[in-house]
């Protein structure tokens, strides 16, 4: 199908999921005791003062209307106000996402630049001593959860050795937090480790695959070395489902990135979440829930723009 | 580097019949002779009798406080010291993993199960069904776990049924995924095909040949989603939602613990940290095992 | 297309020699010996064919003269290419050889290439393995080679990805990648299995002519007697990892020695042909006609007469069984779309066998499921036992539907492997005879499996523990667990080794005579079509090209198309095949448009 045809496609879909990411934050919104003028207003309302928000802001309309207001405020970009912080949910967000954006970045991409080669050299050497070591320490980085990760890491490289800082710098701004890039590396260690135990063995998987397919019989078959066959053929067409897979990880990486910021204190949209989460600040909770949804949607958009890129086969819709 | 593999066609494959071993035994003796699996299994079950048989054998009191010996390091009284507000810390560990087994488990099987029923029916009906299902779990997969439990938390303190309800409604979307594509792949072939052409029933074809068929990839899915399950659940004590004091499980131990973590009380903190991993790993090693056994596509 | 047309082999040195060659697989279960004791050669200019069924260690052969078994094969004995060892030769060594002087053509097209890497590129890889030349000149040569062996436009066609040529057309890419460097040897396995029957022919046609221009050898796997009579020199037969006999092709499929070569040339389906202006009478089974001298065929054993003109079961009394009138399928939307049918009519009458025969694309699987049902018409009517389908639903619709019996090409994925044999021949009776006890439905289930001629006791036992050919006959015993009136069978053994092919087609025969049955059938193989069916409708593109008496349509042909078709289909009598050829492409050459198939 031709690129306009599966842009729009895509988008199309995209934005479905996002509506239906919108009924689910304004259902939860509507779950709360005492509803969204609780929420709103805050735990210490009266009764009185819920009753007259009700009404200012038409919360006695059915709620399909409701939602539709809903979608109109979002569209405007309103997202609330915190409470706690007694400042726009947009405007609160907006300043510490880019933080955690650069977190998440860096983590996936040193665990991608790890996981890929190691998922390959492990295919290579399958069912081998090497194979069998690096799945188990995979394995292990899974099923660790990321906070005792971090904290062995703090404990191991911040106190006993002391080589990283332990707390990430604070501060508004985003070069306030890249001031010290050594403050950085805990953090983006404990955050990637998952993403190397999972993307290694979805590379390892796909070579694997690969390496038994009849185009590598016909390149040997040619004259071509293992080598060669590997880096020419096997690897691209490897990549295609890891590829394919990016986009989902996303919000696994915003979990990590949660945890990641509550332990080393990291003023990034995580450690926003979690503080409002304490405080039961709802606007905050459910705006940062809807962006985060966003942007996994994006991210899966993106890793597919990206797959027909790589593959031409998407493109023809033949793949 | 070594020389590719190159798994040539095995000669004599198409009109020779093969042996007589069924594939329930093939599996199992495959299985078995994956190391790591078998290990795993072995580190299962020595949880599942530490934490179930232990205390009946090492028995301590986990409800009341015992403030006169709060902090105390590892000794001949308790092997592994004790806790903030005097508990055992040996016998935590067995009363904890108790919860974290069992709401791991419920949790899993309660996902996967979910993720079952949802998966085959958008897979067998198709078309625009199929497509909103999946839109569904795509909006699902889209916002954290984590993020939703602590939304949830901050609306309801759950017990231990709520719990394992939670947990499971928001594992269930990756089982979802890969039932669908089995059943997107059991339903065109070729004994369904012609079950229908000669009249049977969508009932039929599902009841007798899709879901039989799709028993090896449901149970490695259980599997991995008990680890996840597990896995959730500490994470999830650790934020101060799981279960209250002085009911606790291995999260909330560690999250007790942490605190301690600056002040060198070591055993307050490794002790559950190395059973999680344990026994997540363990889990995840037979799921692995249990995928290459069956010969099942799914979680790399 | 030999040097030397008199068969005799030139002074030089054998190009390929295997002296005592075995081959044993470790699998996780056994050791399974795939290759005994196989001495052959192979000199420059001449075309070796090695000949054999599913199992017999052909392509093992073939695989171990490049060195290219898997890992857990041993070898023992010695094959040596030009010279050169290479039972025991190190990676690099075998690398420097393949490619350049020994280099091979693989079955199936589909998975022989890069799916990533554009089709020019390949090539060039191989002779840059060999060759110091920049990548320039590489590419030039590659589209040299792309035009040597009949791809058009090859200089647009190098920057192609392999999604976007037809089957023949990537036979021909990896055709031109294994003659890059000109080898002195050429193994061919199965290079035409997976193709067209025209496309079949095309592609013989070229390796035949590449092969006489650089006096090539060639080895030849095949396991298609037709393919042998018109490519090879000489053949050699191969049972169970063994040679059981060789010698000049006009010697091995004309006079031969061994037992099992005989069965197996006495198995395979033979197509009958008429010469131009004579007229044969269609109850004469076994005759080969043609050009040349006219030879007999083997007499084969108690081969049922299938022939058109016999009636079997009632003659066309009745209304039709099934009824498509045209019927059109259309899948996709606008540009895109796709008519798998247009405007396709035929009818089947109680008693009697159609043959719907085409290759691959021509929709007559297709139109098979829309007479079972099973995919519903854009446009016209499909009528079963004279109802039209589009006016039923729900029960009605099934009730006529126990009227039915399905047989389908895979034996594996024909039957749940989850169930017994008995459990899977029952199921219609589950589905249409609930009223049965569960006694009354065994005793069916053992008599139906008596009659399709396999025991009784086979009902305990699971499906993976059957060969291909009990598979086929089980899910034609569930076919007739009901006595349907209609057979519906698509390529029912085409899965299936010749020798086992006869068996089955043969039990379907004998029970149609006694049952009474109709049947659809549906086929790319003329000659099943020719023995089995009483009417035939040739299909292409979604169309019927033409349709009628099975003698007439396939002795007479009306239209070009079919015309081609049984041209392009070989026999396996190498006089006749190579008559036949001559006409064949005297007939290209005087009205052709070049084609990459």
């Amino acid at each position: 199908m031709s690129t306009s045809t599966f842009l729009i496609r895509r988008v199309l879909q995209a934005l479905a999921v996002v509506a239906i990411v919108t009924i689910v934050v304004f259902a939860l919104l509507h779950a709360l005791p005492g509803g969204p003028a609780r929420g709103i207003l805050g735990p210490q309302a009266t009764a009185q003062q819920i009753a007259r928000f009700n009404h200012e802001q038409g919360l006695d309309k059915p709620l399909p209307v409701q939602y539709f207001y809903y979608l109109d405020q979002l569209l405007h970009g309103d997202l609330g106000t915190s409470y706690t912080l007694n400042a726009p949910v947009s405007r609160l967000i907006g300043e510490r996402l880019p933080k955690t954006l650069v977190l998440t970045v860096l983590s996936a991409v040193t665990g991608l630049l790890l996981a890929i080669p190691l998922g390959m050299w492990q295919a290579v050497r399958r069912n081998r001593p090497v194979d069998y070591v690096i799945t188990t320490l995979s394995f292990i980085a899974y099923s660790t959860p990321v906070y005792f990760l971090g904290l062995v890491l703090v404990l191991v490289f911040s106190q006993v050795l002391p080589w990283f800082p332990s707390q990430a710098p604070q501060g508004d701004s985003l070069a306030d937090v890249l001031s010290d890039p050594r403050a950085l590396v805990l953090p983006v260690v404990a955050g990637a480790a998952s993403m190397i135990a999972v993307f290694s063995r979805y590379m390892r998987a796909a070579t694997l695959e690969n390496l038994s397919e009849d185009y590598v019989r016909t390149a040997r078959a040619g004259g071509a070395r293992s080598r060669a066959i590997l880096r020419g053929h096997v690897f691209r067409n490897s990549l295609t489902p890891v590829v394919a897979m990016l986009g989902y990880y996303v919000p696994v990486l915003f979990g990590g990135a949660l945890v990641v910021e509550q332990l080393f204190n990291y003023p990034g949209m995580g450690l926003l979440f979690w503080s409002a989460a304490q405080a039961s600040d709802y606007p905050v909770l459910l705006g940062c829930v809807l962006v985060i949804a966003l942007a996994t949607v994006v991210g899966t958009l993106l890793a597919d723009i990206v797959q027909r890129v790589i593959d031409p086969r998407v493109k023809a819709g033949r793949a | 580097m070594s020389a590719i593999l190159q798994p040539a066609e095995l000669p004599g494959a198409t009109d020779t019949p093969h042996e007589g071993a069924s594939g329930v035994r093939l599996a199992v003796r495959r299985f078995l002779r994956n190391r790591l699996a078998v290990a795993g299994l072995c580190v299962v079950a020595f949880f599942v009798l530490f934490c179930f048989v232990g205390p009946l054998v090492y028995s301590t009191d986990q409800t009341h406080t015992a403030l006169q010996q709060v902090n105390l390091s590892p000794s001949g009284n308790h092997w592994l010291g004790t806790d903030a507000v005097g508990h055992d810390e040996l016998g935590r560990l067995m009363y904890g993993g108790k919860v974290s087994l069992v709401v791991g488990l419920a949790a899993g099987v309660l996902a996967t199960v979910i993720g079952t029923l949802w998966g085959a029916t958008a897979g067998y009906a198709g078309g625009w069904i199929d497509a909103a299902m999946m839109r569904v779990v795509d909006a699902g997969i889209a916002i954290p776990a984590l993020f939703i439990l602590l939304v949830v938390s901050a609306i309801t303190t759950p017990g231990l049924a709520g719990m394992i309800l939670i947990l499971g409604l928001v594992s269930w979307l990756v089982p979802s995924r890969l039932i669908r594509a089995e059943t997107l792949s059991l339903k065109n072939r070729d004994y369904v095909l012609t079950l229908r052409a000669i009249g049977g029933t969508h009932a039929r074809a599902i009841l007798r040949h899709i879901l039989p068929n799709s028993v090896s990839t449901i149970i490695v899915a259980t599997t991995f989603q008990i680890a996840d399950a597990i896995l959730l659940v500490a994470y999830v004590s650790y934020l101060g939602l799981g279960v209250q004091p002085p009911s606790t499980d291995w999260g909330g131990m560690l999250a007790a613990g942490l605190n301690a973590a600056y002040s060198g009380y070591w055993w307050l903190i490794l002790p559950p940290g190395l059973a999680i991993i344990l026994v997540v790993w363990a889990f995840n090693a037979i799921g692995d095992g249990l995928r290459d056994a069956f010969d099942v596509r799914g979680r790399g | 297309m030999t040097a030397q047309p008199d068969g005799t082999a030139t002074a030089a040195e054998p190009i390929l020699e295997l002296d005592d060659l075995g081959v044993v697989f470790t699998t996780e279960s056994a050791r399974v010996p795939a290759v005994r004791g196989v001495s052959l050669r192979v000199r420059p200019g001449e075309t070796l064919a090695l000949v054999g069924e599913s199992g017999s260690g052909k392509s093992t052969v073939a695989l171990a003269a490049m060195g290219l078994l898997s890992g857990n094969a041993r070898v023992t004995g010695r094959a040596a290419v030009a010279g050169t060892d290479i039972v025991g030769a190190d990676e690099a060594g075998l690398a420097r050889l393949r490619g350049r002087t020994v280099s091979m053509v693989f079955q199936e097209p589909a998975t022989a290439l890069d799916p990533l890497t554009r089709v020019g590129g390949q090539i060039s890889e191989v002779i840059r393995n060999h060759h110091d030349v920049t990548a320039q000149d590489a590419a030039a040569r590659a589209v040299d080679l792309l035009r040597r062996v009949g791809i058009p436009e090859p200089e647009r066609r190098a920057s192609a990805y392999p999604f976007e040529l037809s089957g023949g057309q990537r036979q021909r890419v990896v055709i031109a990648m294994a003659i890059a460097n000109d080898p002195a040897l050429l193994i061919a396995d199965e290079p035409t299995t997976a193709l067209d029957v025209t496309v079949q022919a095309e592609i013989l046609d070229l390796l035949r002519r590449l092969a006489a221009e650089t006096g090539t050898g060639v080895l030849l796997v095949t396991h298609n007697m037709g393919v042998v009579a018109d490519f090879a020199d000489r053949v050699a037969v191969m049972y169970q990892g063994r040679i059981v006999e060789s010698g000049t092709v006009e010697d091995v499929l004309l006079h031969p020695t061994h037992d099992y070569t005989r069965r197996l040339l006495a198995a395979v389906p033979r197509l009958t042909v008429a010469p131009t202006g004579e007229r044969r009478p269609a109850g004469e089974a076994r005759t080969v006609t043609g050009r040349g001298p006219q030879d007999e065929g083997e007499p084969v054993g108690a081969r049922p007469d299938g022939e058109s003109d016999s009636t079997s079961g009632g003659g066309a009394a009745g209304e039709p069984v099934v009824e498509l009138r045209d019927v059109s399928v259309v899948y996709g939307r606008g540009k895109r779309a796709v008519r798998a049918l247009d405007g396709v009519s035929f009818v089947v009458r109680p008693g009697e066998t159609l043959g719907l025969v085409g290759e691959s694309g021509s929709g007559k699987s297709t139109a098979a499921r829309v007479a079972l049902g099973l995919i519903g018409p854009n446009a016209g009517t499909v009528s079963l036992f004279g109802t039209d389908l589009a006016r039923t639903r729900g029960r009605a619709r099934r009730a006529l539907r126990a009227g039915i019996g399905v047989v389908l090409q895979d034996p594996v994925a024909s039957l749940d492997a989850r169930m017994t044999v008995g459990s899977c021949v029952a199921e219609p009776l589950l589905v249409h005879r609930r009223e049965m006890s569960a006694r009354d439905r065994r005793s069916r289930v053992e008599d139906v499996l008596e009659q399709v001629r396999l025991p009784r006791a086979l009902a305990r036992r699971a499906p993976g523990e059957l060969s291909g050919g009990q598979r086929q006959r089980v899910s034609l015993a569930r076919a007739l667990v009901l006595e349907p009136r209609l057979l519906v069978a698509d390529e029912p053994t085409s899965a299936l080794d010749v020798s086992v092919q006869e068996a089955v087609l043969e039990v379907i025969t004998e029970l149609q005579d006694d049952l009474g049955f109709a049947c659809l059938i549906v086929s790319h193989d003329l000659a099943v079509v020719q023995h089995f069916a009483r009417r035939v409708a040739v299909m292409r593109a979604g169309r019927i090209e033409e349709q009628g008496p099975t003698g007439e349509t396939l002795l007479h042909p009306e239209t070009d198309y079919t015309r081609r078709l049984l041209a392009a289909a070989p026999v396996p009598d190498p006089v006749v095949q190579r008559a036949r050829r001559t006409e064949r492409l005297a007939a290209l050459a005087a009205g052709r448009t070049e084609g990459g198939a």
